[in-house]
């Protein structure tokens, strides 16, 4: 067993069900989504991308880019989330509330394909 | 991956064009180092202190929003995620704001305390982190690699890699610098490539740190670039020589390879390679001494011709004394040197230690010292032939001195005791090396001196020196074909020009243009110093010495073709179009 592995498929799972996590639930009612789960979301989501740095074969490649976009998508969300609740008159409206999540289901989309390449590369390492 | 249409093109097409197979061999994949590979260098280890300032980052946040605060009023409130975000994001960086949006309680004041200390650890971390990885060795040396890569990539004229930068290839590519070619230095020396950085060369000469017998550098010094034009192995290692050589003609073969050698076995073993050019600085030292022996002007003309440009004309020698000769040492100099002598028909008596380089005077006059009429002193210890010399110059005064200098520094020492001749290997090899480089006509025309006699040299001797001065000018090929002689091509194939209207001044036909032509080629044969009034053809190849002002008087001459008619005929044509119509010509 490679300690390495273990923290790299952590995270990188970790970041798939946090994002999940989020997204679950209507998508314009702002009590079924918990801003601290995005927060969390956004963390572990960095640094899944910080761990794929500096690995030069070509799925590492793809997996960097996954996880910057699942990493971008979920800052966009949080802009929306700070800009809603600090700036806007309105609030958590039930439109900001959809939009916030609709981003964070794109990083969800992002982060199910990091861990279907994460899968891929675990099978073909055992069949070889 | 590929067009996949083209792909199926190709496929269905397969049977009807099938390309024969390649008989020749295909030029070999040849991986040099990654140009990529030191950022990934930087990404791999900066992912730990990344990933401590995030977390500490996100602790600090979280922490932040959950400790109990109250506003203005004394209600309850705390801050949110955004709001912490901003106020750690100015905290952490040191720019301190203050307590946004309200002041703090003592508990949001205990927790921030907390994160600051925290926050200027990450920091702290990740700066020494990054400092430390600019320091370290092997990333300097993966980012100096890289640049080189670049650097011989980048290269868009002719260059040879010249593997070897001590004190030959130091001259070597200084001459080649000063003659306007380019190179690319490979050496296992720091120091010799600080030197080529600090040495102020005129064009930038990408230089690495690396052993000549590693094939990969070999590739990132540009093996495999279409512009390289040869290889120069000129280590002291005779394995890494050969080593260079073996790679270069498996990989290469059609570049040009001038190779060192000390030793007659590894100059057998690279000839097995390819044709390289295999230097032997032992053997060609004796067959300088064979011309010296029959005429001491060739010995001088070939020494200026293959001296870096701006050379002084070296003094002219005495003949060599051909009574009986002593060499002291058997090494592989002595018996070479020995060999050499015994071809010009010289009486020879080798003496002294195979291997032991001891001074032994008991030797020398066993083998006949007294009443000899030169020595060799050709230990490869300075010491030795130091002794050597004083002794054999105390016993007569007229016996002609020859010492081997094994280190560079001792010159002066072999000066001042006044040995008539001293073999120093790196001006052998310089001055091989150049008659190979400098020009293609050069080396078969160094070829045919020696067997011209005395008075022929003597008298090209002093021709060069009436004609383009005591320094040495440069060495340039003329080729008198309808490219690059296109405004002389009309006189040429008329029959009109004669070598001495070629040198003719434009400005002024009178007078003569400072350079001398040394050969004529026409198809395979050759005319040494051909006379004023030979009359040139198309097709004609000539190698000149001159000044570089007269390389750009004839150049003129053989591209334009109003100076061209000036210059042959005497008459001054008009050179614009209107005048020319004017003159009823064209």
């Amino acid at each position: 067993m490679n300690l390495e592995k273990v923290i790299f498929g952590f995270f990188v799972v970790f970041a798939a069900t946090l994002n999940f996590g989020f997204f679950v639930g209507d998508i314009s009612r702002p009590e079924l989504h918990n801003i601290y789960e995005l927060f969390a979301a956004v963390v572990v989501n960095l640094i899944a991308t910080v761990l794929k740095f500096g690995d030069r074969t070509q799925i590492g490649a793809v997996h960097l880019a996954t996880s910057l976009v699942a990493s971008l998508q979920l800052i966009a969300a949080s802009i929306v989330w700070a800009w809603a609740t600090n700036v806007s008159v309105s609030g958590m409206s039930p439109e900001t509330t959809a939009s916030v999540v609709s981003l964070s289901g794109g990083a969800l989309f992002a982060n199910v394909v990091s861990v279907v390449l994460l899968t891929v590369e675990t099978v073909s390492f055992q069949r070889r | 991956m590929g067009n996949p249409l083209l792909l199926f093109w190709q496929r269905m097409l397969a049977d009807q064009q099938r390309p024969a197979p390649p008989r020749a061999r295909t030029r070999p994949e040849l991986a040099g180092p990654q140009p990529s590979a030191t950022i990934f260098l930087i990404l791999r280890r900066m992912r730990m202190p990344l990933i401590i300032l995030i977390v500490i980052f996100a602790v600090s946040v979280l922490g932040l929003s959950l400790t109990p605060g109250q506003d203005l009023d004394g209600r309850p409130e705390r801050l949110n995620i955004f709001e912490s975000f901003y106020f750690m994001s100015y905290t952490a960086t040191t720019i301190g704001f203050g307590e946004i949006p309200h002041a703090f309680t003592s508990a949001q004041r205990m927790w921030v305390t907390f994160a600051i200390f925290l926050s200027v650890i990450g920091w702290a971390y990740a700066i020494g982190s990054l400092l430390a990885l600019l320091q370290d060795r092997s990333f300097r040396r993966a980012v100096a690699l890289q640049r080189f890569v670049r650097a011989v990539h980048r290269l868009r004229e002719p260059f040879f890699i010249v593997v070897g930068h001590g004190a030959v290839g130091q001259r070597l590519t200084r001459s080649l610098d000063a003659v306007g070619r380019r190179f690319v230095v490979v050496d296992k020396e720091d120091d010799r490539i600080t030197a080529l950085e600090l040495g102020s060369y005129h064009a930038d000469a990408p230089a690495v740190v690396a052993s000549g017998s590693n094939t990969r550098m070999l590739a990132a010094a540009g093996l495999n670039h279409p512009r390289c034009e040869g290889v120069l192995a000129l280590t002291g290692d005779d394995e890494a020589n050969l080593a260079v050589t073996m790679a270069t003609a498996l990989l290469r073969p059609d570049l040009r390879v001038v190779a060192r050698t000390g030793s007659r076995a590894v100059a057998e073993r690279m000839e097995a390679f390819g044709a390289p050019d295999v230097i032997n600085p032992f053997d060609r030292f004796g067959d300088h001494l064979r011309i010296l022996l029959r005429s001491p002007a060739a010995y001088q003309l070939m020494m200026w011709l293959t001296s870096p440009v701006g050379t002084k004309l070296p003094p002219p020698r005495e003949p060599l004394p051909r009574g009986r000769w002593v060499v002291y040492g058997q090494g592989s100099f002595g018996t070479e040197v020995a060999r050499d002598l015994r071809a010009e028909g010289v009486d020879v008596a080798v003496v002294g230690p195979g291997d032991v380089d001891a001074f032994d005077p008991d030797a020398v006059l066993g083998a006949g010292l007294e009443g000899a009429s030169g020595l060799v002193a050709a230990t490869a210890s300075d010491t030795t032939n130091l002794s050597l010399v004083r002794y054999a110059a105390s016993l007569s005064s007229d016996l002609f001195l020859v010492a081997r200098q094994n280190g560079s520094a001792n010159s002066p020492l072999y000066r001042a005791l006044g040995v008539d001749l001293v073999l120093v290997p790196a001006d052998v090899l310089l001055h091989e090396v150049l008659a190979r480089l400098v020009n293609p006509l050069l080396l078969p025309f160094l070829r045919q001196v020696p067997h011209q006699g005395e008075a022929w040299s003597a008298r090209l001797v002093s021709r060069l020196t009436e004609g383009c001065g005591r320094t040495l000018g440069d060495v340039w090929r003329v080729s008198l074909t309808a490219e690059e002689a296109p405004g002389l091509w009309r006189w040429l194939e008329a029959g009109e020009v004669t070598l001495g209207d070629l040198l003719r001044r434009p400005e002024e036909r009178d007078r003569q243009v400072a350079a001398v032509v040394v050969m004529l080629k026409r198809g395979d044969e050759t005319s040494l110093a051909p006379d004023d009034d030979v009359v040139l053809r198309p097709g004609d190849e000539l190698l000149v010495i001159g000044l570089q002002s007269a390389q750009r008087a004839v150049d003129q001459t053989l591209h334009d073709e109003a100076t061209a008619e000036y210059v042959v005929t005497g008459r001054s044509v008009a050179t614009g179009w209107l005048w020319r119509r004017l003159a009823g010509r064209d």
